[in-house]
């Protein structure tokens, strides 16, 4: 057991910050408050990702033979703490290093890799996820997006997805649809937003610009080759890409940030006295614990034993570390919330507010603690 | 960044898991308040456990490791000052001290194990003393706590004062045992309860299948997994900061596993066949060690965020 880390990642961790330095604006801050699928963000991506790759920093932990740098996950996860603390400047593309690219690297034909994973390596192509829709959000085999087959070549999809993020400025969709009677009788493709018979709809949403849409399909062609895993298996793809999401981002960091700066503030006025120390200190530990959950769980993940009930722990903690911290701010520096003077405060709030709701609900994985870590299923 | 345990860890508590095996099992028809066992106590200190975790290639990790396993086990036994303060007084300072070690907030308050104890350690201030208690320096209490209690109401005579790095190395020590027998305790009582649920039927059918149960009980596998990382990362590190920010967590988060094991397991759990109030007795005693939540707060505090006003007020 080591929870110490190596001299090579302390440097690596100096480095990411030395880049992140030299490479965000002097209003970034303003500009990562409009959220990471909005406009702004979503352009700025495309000129920061490209940096990040030719520095070797965008998917270091990607096979060299599929263009990464064949370095550990640790790596990839220490460029994710900086730079989510840093407001993500990758904006939506984290998406594509943290978890799509993974999924496609274990279950991708050869074709799927080359078309796909070159495109995230330039650093310039965003994705949106469909799983979520009317009739079905945390409880997802509850979908009715149907592929139904046309040929031997082709499915024909039908239905809508609703709540997906950065949809609007998307050119694939990891789509979910059902192509089969049974419940669970689901398959996962990688669908270009182009198609004819795709609509997009924003929703106006407290969480900023591109983060919530509509998607409609009405008799969108997609193609066998573009079927991630075989047909009606989709759960198996689900699941691993869930594992791999409810963990991919270091939400912590940018919580414990903007704990130290409303801190600052209290301290800077004289005000921090036992009570706010106290609920400070406490919203810290659970930060801590947070991380060391998530730690725990990438480091299963790496050893090839990859478990939902310790990724769904460490989610849970995540989410209540993002709800003390959010508290700790309303109830102590609530002028650092609607004021101006703190915008990553609000870019902190705007983003927490939806840690237990993303990558399935904090109940979800209350129920996967269950029936995984404490055996307490029916 | 390594989870995992190496292979002399993993020896190591294995053959530690067998000796708590043989205390595990609690004496038919003995039902106390307290279940600390002399004969456990001796035999951990004959095992050369203590020994073994102070050697060259072991260290306060593999200490915490055995401290959480132990605080797991219903029987009472102390462990986490001896195996993480009591190294810190071998050799020099006091030769051998003898088991129990008790450790001591101030003078006129509770203190566990100080009427067995061999050796007292009292942090006073920046410094701690350290003796043999004697009859007439404490008062025996009898309670509900499940840990033996007795009232300090003098320092021993020829306590010796330990100051500096020495007291400070002490004191962190106290707190990582804090954490790590924390963790063990909730461990054991979630285990228990959990064990429980699945038995237990109402509406025809098992606790564990309701949902209400079943979601307040993850969210304390939750906490007491977390709980036990931060007690090991902080024994690893053998860091102030990181000793606080652990027994912080463990003090705020036991109120909610306690409350709910207790909750859980109905009129069952308030008797005292059943062994749950062995861990959440102890727990309760736990929560307000070391000058509780507040205390733990401002030494997080005093790490994570005075240095920055220290500096801020310099540059002033």
């Amino acid at each position: 057991m080591d929870f110490g880390w190596s001299t090579e990642q302390q440097a690596l961790r100096a480095r990411v910050e030395a880049f992140a330095a030299a490479h965000l604006p002097a209003d970034w801050e303003n500009t990562a408050s409009l959220s990471p699928g909005s406009q702004a963000v979503t352009d700025f991506s495309k000129v920061f990702c490209p940096r990040l790759a030719e520095e070797g920093l965008l998917a270091s932990h990607w096979p060299v033979e599929h263009g990464g740098g064949g370095a550990s996950a640790w790596d990839h996860f220490i460029v994710g703490e900086v730079l989510w603390e840093a407001g993500e400047p990758r904006g939506p593309q984290y998406y594509n290093v943290n978890w799509i690219g993974p999924t496609i690297l274990a279950y991708g034909t050869a074709e799927q890799k080359e078309r796909h994973l070159a495109r995230m390596l330039a650093g310039d192509v965003i994705w949106c996820q469909g799983f979520s829709e009317p009739s079905g959000g945390s409880d997802l085999a509850g979908i009715r997006t149907r592929a139904d087959r046309v040929d031997d070549a082709r499915y024909r999809v039908n239905g809508q997805k609703i709540w997906t993020s950065y949809a609007r400025l998307a050119e694939f969709c990891f789509l979910v649809a059902k192509t089969g009677p049974a419940r669970r009788d689901v398959s996962v493709f990688l669908l270009p937003m182009d198609r004819p018979g795709i609509t997009v709809r924003p929703i106006a949403s407290v969480v900023g610009d591109g983060d919530l849409h509509e998607v409609f399909f009405d008799d969108v062609e997609v193609l066998e080759s573009e079927r991630l895993g075989p047909e009606g298996k989709g759960w198996e793809v689900i699941r691993f890409s869930l594992d791999y999401e409810r963990v991919g981002i270091p939400r912590y960091a940018l919580a414990l940030k903007t704990l130290h700066r409303a801190v600052a503030e209290l301290q800077a006025e004289g005000s921090f006295g036992p009570d706010a120390e106290l609920a400070a200190a406490t919203a810290l530990a659970q930060c801590e614990a947070a991380r060391m959950l998530v730690y725990e769980t990438v480091d299963k993940r790496m050893r090839g034993r990859p478990d939902t009930g310790s990724a769904s722990m460490a989610r849970y903690g995540v989410v209540l570390a993002e709800r003390a911290v959010a508290d700790f701010v309303l109830d102590w520096t609530p002028h650092l919330f609607t004021g101006d003077a703190a915008p990553m405060v609000a870019t902190h709030h705007k983003r927490a507010i939806a840690a237990g709701l993303a990558a399935g609900a904090a109940e979800i994985q209350l129920n996967l603690v269950a029936r995984d870590v404490l055996g307490l299923g029916r | 960044m390594d989870f995992t345990l190496s292979d002399d860890q993993q020896l190591l508590l294995s053959s530690f898991e067998s000796l708590l095996d043989r205390y595990r099992a609690l004496p038919v028809g003995e039902h106390g308040y307290v279940a600390w066992d002399a004969a456990f106590q001796q035999e951990l200190a004959a095992s050369g456990f203590a020994e073994v975790a102070s050697q060259p290639g072991f260290g306060p990790l593999d200490a915490a490791l055995l401290v959480e396993a132990a605080a797991a086990c219903p029987r009472g036994v102390e462990a986490a000052a001896s195996l993480l303060a009591g190294p810190l007084l071998t050799g020099p300072l006091l030769g051998q001290p003898a088991a129990p070690l008790a450790l001591a907030w101030g003078l006129g308050k509770p203190v566990r194990y100080l009427a067995q104890a061999g050796t007292l350690c009292l942090f006073d201030g920046d410094t701690a003393l350290v003796g043999t208690p004697r009859e007439g320096d404490f008062t025996v209490r009898e309670g509900v706590s499940a840990y033996p209690m007795a009232r300090l109401d003098r320092v021993p005579a020829g306590a010796q004062r330990i100051v500096g790095d020495a007291a400070r190395a002490l004191h962190r020590r106290a707190l990582i045992g804090l954490a790590a027998e924390g963790a063990g305790l909730m461990r054991g009582a979630l285990d228990h309860t959990v064990a429980y649920v699945k038995e237990r039927q109402q509406f025809g059918q098992p606790l564990g299948h309701f949902q209400a149960i079943q979601h307040r009980l993850a969210e304390c596998a939750q906490a007491v997994r977390g709980a036990k990382l931060l007690a090991l990362r902080a024994a690893h590190a053998d860091e102030p900061g990181l000793a606080a920010i652990a027994a912080l967590h463990v003090q705020a988060t036991m109120r909610q596993v306690i409350t709910d094991c207790h909750q859980f397991t109905g009129a069952m759990g308030l008797t005292l066949e059943f062994p749950l109030h062995l861990w959440t007795y102890r727990l309760k005693v736990l929560q307000g060690e070391a000058g509780g939540r507040a205390a733990q707060a401002r030494r997080v505090s005093a790490h994570a965020w005075q240095s920055a006003q220290t500096s801020k007020r310099e540059a002033a």
